[in-house]
């Protein structure tokens, strides 16, 4: 297979001019990934990239993106293939006259099936093969990003049907045979941790943990993506959401959530934060109403409102209202 | 580098990170992909192939720098604060040094020269210091703390105050002072980071000489009251493996059952390639929602084997959403959210540290009053009770009503003892009182009972 990159610097280049900021640590691994032929599992808070992550990846090579998003109770009819029932029996009525006359002369009774059996690859073909996520990667011609999210979610007997999938490309049909990937798809895993996957399934893949991004990476997010908003006015709102992931909250902001918060404060025309304006959006970023409660608390002073302002990044204040 | 490697592999799995031959492969690799050049591509390939779980990341960070930065190799940078010594000076500081005791004057004389510690002052340190024994990164630490007290780094501080002031006495110039001084703290600092170098490799090396022994068998049958530090790790990781075991147990046999009502759509859907004809049936899949309720005793009495059960509720909270976790001693806690996230021991050590045993305050009974006040619609058709405890209660109210009730209330009752029969009854044991009321009261006195009890709790 062709590599899809050349060195890790080009992966991060490529992914910034698709909008997503990189850490050299994200660029080595992808570059890893692709060399080695390996998937990779990217482990780590909701809303930190990671499906983006596959997307983009997919965007900058200009390949197919194919998704299988699991669920408990995802099986292989879901994820890899299904015969069309519908189809073959359509089929059959259809051609009804055409296996009358194969079986017109057929003398005996084992004659007839004989001849039906002969037969039987024209239903039991691709033709029939409902391409369902997995085998649509496999034996895509071209090359694709494959991206199997949330695999924590699917069951424990479905990680281990991946295996064969995962180490060696290819799928065994029972009717076909085994189908082996024509060009090896960028495999991509994502996973919130709910629970711990199984080591069989981790050692084929290589391991990526993405954690909420440092400051100053947020802010270059926050810039890529929100360029209308005021270089100073960003830092603030930024280091804000910094803040806030401190806290003991139910559910911590994510970078999209800091997204929608900037969107915000530029449709609101803000030109500085001020308690009254963050208290009132501040459910963009929390989305339960006990963190709500918790942060319009201790929210102030703050700057915006006069000298007085303390912060709420003074840690030791942290534990004052948990 | 290929040994450098494979030694690297073999000290995390000593450390506890499990490593797999394919994964050592898969490094080796990626080495090849991205070179040894620099450091940081480096890092990340063998972090991203030999790490595959978060917790361990901690042990990668600390193991990696040992390993390949090679510091403990070279002598530290160590400046010769003599050397730029006029001879007048060299013979006042070498009078002020006749004032200390000869060991001290011999120490601070090494320090100011700066000469390294040489492979085998190192060594002799080792053997002196206990380093040699050492197998766990947790004493390194206070390793390097003890061969720093073996070489007299206090002493010498306080030493040099001393003849410093001697030495302005007799005229030496302030800012030569200053210097000698910064250039001793330097050689210190330098000396220290060479002592926590030799301390980590050493560590090292002896974990990997000596891997953590692996008899699983004879512990799975040792009473919890008996077992030590290292023998708690064992069993940890035996929680651990129990429970992943069960978690593809418990989701086959959900979905291998062969009961509920006849699925009408998805049988005509299934036999369509048989023109209609019903070969084969399928039925609804009745979803099964366990919910389970656990009360855990953490008092004194049951000191020895709380860690374990709450090691174990936590992996059970992990595979069955509808746990709701209690734990009390003298008052009842929900302790569901401080198992819900980080790893079972942070966890175990988050509820223990919330709620320290205290001496004959457990209230079993209070606690049993309390849950009935705040909690008891927890309890209904769907749910699983589970008491964890000795059911030693103080002499205090049983509270026997509130428990019958609860036990009314669900469709299982289990009590999981470690207390031998034997001895339920006996001094301030309710045990008894309880008994009639419990589906099930498993003894479980060691980790194979307790194996065989979850399997029974989960699978039915």
């Amino acid at each position: 297979m062709p590599d899809a990159f050349s060195s890790p610097n080009q992966i991060r280049d490529a992914l910034h001019g698709q909008g997503y900021v990189c850490s050299p640590e994200i660029a080595t691994i992808t570059y890893l990934s692709d060399q080695l032929d390996k998937p990779l599992l990217i482990e780590g808070p909701a809303g930190v990239g990671k499906t983006e992550l596959a997307k983009v990846v997919a965007a900058a090579t200009g390949r197919e993106l194919i998704r299988l998003q699991c669920y408990e109770g995802l099986d292989e009819t879901k994820a890899l293939y299904e015969w069309e029932y519908a189809k073959q029996l359509l089929y059959t009525q259809l051609l009804r006259d055409k296996l009358q006359e194969v079986l017109a002369s057929a003398g005996s009774l084992a004659e007839s099936a004989d001849r039906i059996a002969a037969e039987e690859n024209v239903f039991f073909s691709m033709r029939f093969l409902l391409q369902r996520p997995l085998l649509k990667a496999l034996l895509s011609p071209e090359p694709v990003v494959l991206l199997i999210d949330e695999i924590d979610r699917a069951d424990a007997e479905f990680e281990a049907f991946l295996l064969e999938i995962l180490s060696d490309f290819q799928i065994s049909v029972p009717e076909l045979g085994t189908l082996t990937a024509r060009v090896q798809p960028l495999v991509f895993l994502t996973s919130n941790n709910t629970r711990e996957l199984s080591e069989a399934l981790k050692r084929r893949c290589l391991y990526l943990f993405l954690n909420y991004p440092e400051l100053e990476q947020e802010i270059a997010v926050v810039n890529l993506k929100v360029p209308e908003l005021d270089g100073a006015l960003t830092r603030q709102a930024v280091e804000m959401v910094q803040g806030l992931r401190n806290l003991d909250l139910r559910k911590h902001p994510s970078i999209s959530e800091t997204l929608d918060w900037a969107r915000t404060l530029v449709i609101l025309n803000a030109e500085r934060l001020d308690s009254g304006l963050v208290s009132d959006t501040l459910n963009v970023l929390l989305k339960h109403e006990r963190d709500l409660k918790r942060v319009q608390q201790r929210l102030e002073p703050m700057p915006g409102d006069g000298p007085e302002y303390q912060g709420p990044e003074d840690e030791e204040d942290h534990t004052r209202y948990l | 580098m290929e040994t450098r490697l494979m030694q690297f592999a073999r000290a995390l799995r000593a450390a506890g990170v499990p490593v797999s031959m394919a994964e050592t492969v898969d490094a080796a690799g990626a080495l090849t992909a991205l070179g040894v050049k620099d450091r940081e591509p480096f890092r990340i390939s063998l972090r991203s192939t030999l790490i595959k779980r978060t917790i361990h990341l901690p042990v990668f960070d600390e193991l990696f720098p040992i390993f390949f930065d090679g510091k403990a190799e070279l002598p530290p940078d160590m400046d010769n604060a003599l050397e730029n010594l006029s001879d007048e000076e060299a013979e006042q500081l070498a009078l002020a040094l006749q004032q200390l005791k000869d060991n001290i004057a011999d120490s601070l004389r090494r320090l100011l020269r700066g000469d390294p510690l040489t492979r085998q002052d190192l060594n002799q340190l080792a053997a002196m210091t206990g380093l040699d024994r050492a197998r766990n990164m947790r004493w390194s630490e206070w390793m390097v703390r003890r061969m720093q007290a073996a070489l007299q780094h206090d002493s010498v501080r306080r030493a040099m105050v001393e003849i410093a002031q001697l030495l302005e006495q007799v005229g030496f110039s302030k800012e030569r002072l200053d210097e000698l001084r910064a250039m001793l703290q330097a050689n210190i600092e330098a000396e220290t980071g060479q002592l926590q170098n030799f301390a980590g490799q050493r560590i090292t090396d002896n974990m990997q000489a000596r891997p953590p022994s692996e008899d699983v068998e004879d512990l799975l049958h040792a009473p919890f009251g008996r077992l030590g530090e290292d023998e708690m790790n064992v069993l940890r990781q035996e929680v651990r493996r129990l429970s992943a075991a069960l978690r593809s147990r418990i989701s086959l046999r959900q979905k291998r059952q062969k009961t509920g009502t006849l699925d009408l759509k998805s049988t005509i859907r299934r036999n369509l390639g048989h023109g209609g004809v019903p070969f084969t049936l399928s039925y609804k899949r009745r979803q099964k929602k366990p919910r389970l309720v656990v009360v855990c005793d953490v008092s004194t009495s049951m000191r020895y084997c709380t860690e374990l059960m709450l090691g174990l509720i936590h992996a059970m909270q992990d595979q069955i959403s509808r746990t709701y976790a209690f734990a009390f001693n003298d008052h009842l806690e929900y302790i569901t959210p401080d198992l819900a996230h980080g790893s079972a021991q942070e966890a175990v050590d988050r509820v223990l540290v919330r709620m320290p045993p205290g001496h004959y305050s457990t209230d079993l009974g209070g606690s049993l009053a309390e849950f009935d006040r705040e909690w008891l619609d927890l309890v209904n058709h769907r749910t699983t009770l589970l008491m964890v405890g000795d059911g030693r209660n103080n002499f205090r109210d049983p509270e026997t009503g509130i428990f019958q009730e609860m036990a009314r209330r669900c469709t299982r009752t289990i009590w999981l003892n470690p207390e031998p029969p034997m001895l339920w009854g006996t001094g301030d044991s309710d045990m008894n009182e309880y008994l009639p009321f419990c589906d099930h009261v498993l003894q479980v006195q060691t980790m194979a009972e307790l194996t065989a009890a979850v399997d029974e709790l989960l699978t039915r």
